[in-house]
């Protein structure tokens, strides 16, 4: 250790124009300091009696030697400190950032539409209003809704839903997934396995998206091309519930389970799943 | 580690000679340096620990008040929820009632959790709105604002048909109208921030309800 900090920068050419690989190892250096006139000048003149002189005399090399050798536990208490600095930072960092209000975390997902800054207007509740409404966002984000919300249980509808409907689930905390009719079967399943039988969730197709694949909550929307996309689930881990502007306990069973585009709510007596007296 | 602290020549038979005081010194000086910090590490440690003890709400707070209260204001809503969803006619008065009655039995897991973890009883010997500056003035028969009395709880669950939803909505408009009211008692005297930003919630949902029951009431031709 002692030796290496004066011998390593002089070592190193002579081990170059030379060839000589043991000359290299430090054990060999310190064992024959006479192999290279030039590189055993710094090195060898301490070495040898730093090896032999350090238990039998003290009264003048001990004082040199352990000033070289503290050198050691320094750079390894700055080594380990680093270390340990890192380490409660990142872990500092990754709980700071767990912290954030998820606004802040679903404004980060890249791409993200956040529409409670856009229109907040549009965002402060939707009350009810029976028959078709006309959206202004495609998939809507918000607004206006029939009373009868989109069950969204996990729901996995094959055929597209009524927006008047899957607007109120919105409302309760709900992501729901819409892609393009025309997405690879492969794509859908895997978009299936994120959604189905999770509450708070629901999946359908849409007719006439830009993109292939759109996800919205209320007062977010957020596009993509591909099922494999990693905010996909950013974006449901972070609104789902979240989103919701009555709290955790809005409910998504008893709601709409048929599909069609055209809402329900205009015919008084055709709500399904609903008990008869 | 100590090789260094002793690398003085003169010091070198130190230990054995008479010179022995200072080093000793020294030592007794670092022990008491790390015991200053183990005390104070102990001291925070335990400052940290009782500070939520003694700054949480307690039995006569506001927040516990409310929590109490509000529980019981909660659950008869519920049971008008409930049989909005089974005697209702109207679609909305079933969807509406359903609505409510799972919401508010989920504010009651909300509000009962608060208390257990305030290490507080989930009823109390207060009188009703008694948390609440004007409360006392509030109370009908008992009643905290908006309830029904158990009269009209027997006359709804009687009811059918337009007679019923009529009935329910307009139960349901007082109740919640009440409710509001003393949900904006906790939001003026509350300093509980989670206990805030719930009421919060509940005062959106309960006036985006109100705005619903109240065109739903006049859809089906009946007064408030």
């Amino acid at each position: 250790m002692s030796i290496s900090t004066p011998g390593g920068p002089e070592r190193r050419p002579t081990v170059v124009s030379t060839g000589k690989k043991p000359a290299a190892g430090r054990p060999a250096a310190a064992e024959k300091p006479a192999a290279k006139a030039g590189a055993t000048k710094p090195g060898g003149g301490k070495g040898p009696r730093a090896g032999a002189g350090g238990k039998g005399r003290k009264p003048v090399t001990p004082v040199k030697v352990s000033q070289g050798r503290s050198w050691g536990p320094i750079a390894l208490f700055v080594a380990v400190g680093v270390l340990a600095v890192g380490i409660i930072g990142i872990g500092a960092w990754a709980v700071y950032q767990g912290a954030q209000p998820w606004q802040k975390r679903a404004d980060a997902i890249d791409g993200v539409v956040d529409f409670r800054k856009k229109d907040k207007d549009l965002v402060k509740g939707g009350n009810h209003q029976p028959g078709t409404i006309k959206y202004d966002v495609s998939p809507p984000v918000a607004g206006p809704h029939n009373q009868a919300w989109q069950n969204c249980m996990g729901d996995v509808y094959d055929a597209p839903i009524a927006n008047e409907h899957a607007v109120h689930s919105l409302e309760h905390g709900t992501v729901w997934v819409t892609y393009r009719p025309d997405l690879p079967a492969d794509q859908v399943a895997k978009l299936k396995s994120k959604v189905q039988g999770k509450e708070k969730l629901m999946l359908s197709p849409y007719e006439g998206l830009d993109k292939p694949i759109s996800l919205q909550a209320w007062g977010f929307q957020l596009k993509v091309d591909n099922a494999d996309d990693g905010r996909i689930d950013e974006f449901i881990k972070t609104l789902r519930v979240n989103a919701s502007i009555e709290g955790p306990n809005a409910l998504c069973d008893q709601g709409v389970t048929a599909t069609g585009t055209t809402p329900r709510d205009n015919l008084q007596q055709n709500m399904p799943e609903q008990p008869t007296q | 580690m100590t090789a260094p602290v002793t690398t003085d020549s003169e010091l070198d038979e130190a230990p054995a000679a008479d010179e022995g005081g200072r080093p000793a010194a020294r030592r007794y000086g670092l022990l008491a340096v790390a015991a200053a910090v183990a005390v104070g590490l102990l001291l925070g440690y335990a400052g940290g620990l009782l500070t939520p003890t003694l700054t949480r709400p307690g039995q006569n707070s506001a927040e516990a008040g409310f929590a109490r209260d509000m529980t019981a204001h909660h659950n008869q809503a519920v049971a008008m929820g409930l049989l909005a969803f089974r005697q209702g006619q109207d679609a909305e008065v079933r969807q509406v009632g359903v609505d409510i009655a799972t919401g508010q039995q989920g504010e009651i897991g909300t509000m009962q959790t608060w208390l257990r973890s305030w290490k507080l009883d989930p009823t109390g010997d207060q009188a009703p709105m008694a948390w609440m500056p004007d409360g006392a003035g509030l109370v009908k028969n008992g009643l905290m604002p908006g309830m029904a009395t158990p009269e009209e709880m027997a006359k709804l669950r009687a009811a059918s048909g337009r007679e019923f939803d009529v009935m329910f909505l307009r139960m349901m408009i007082q109740h919640h109208i009440g409710g509001v009211h003393m949900i904006d008692g906790i939001l003026a005297e509350g300093h509980d921030d989670d206990v805030l930003a719930v009421a919060q919630v509940m005062k959106n949902t309960q006036q985006n309800d109100l705005a619903n029951l109240t065109a739903a009431l006049k859809r089906l031709g009946g007064t408030p």
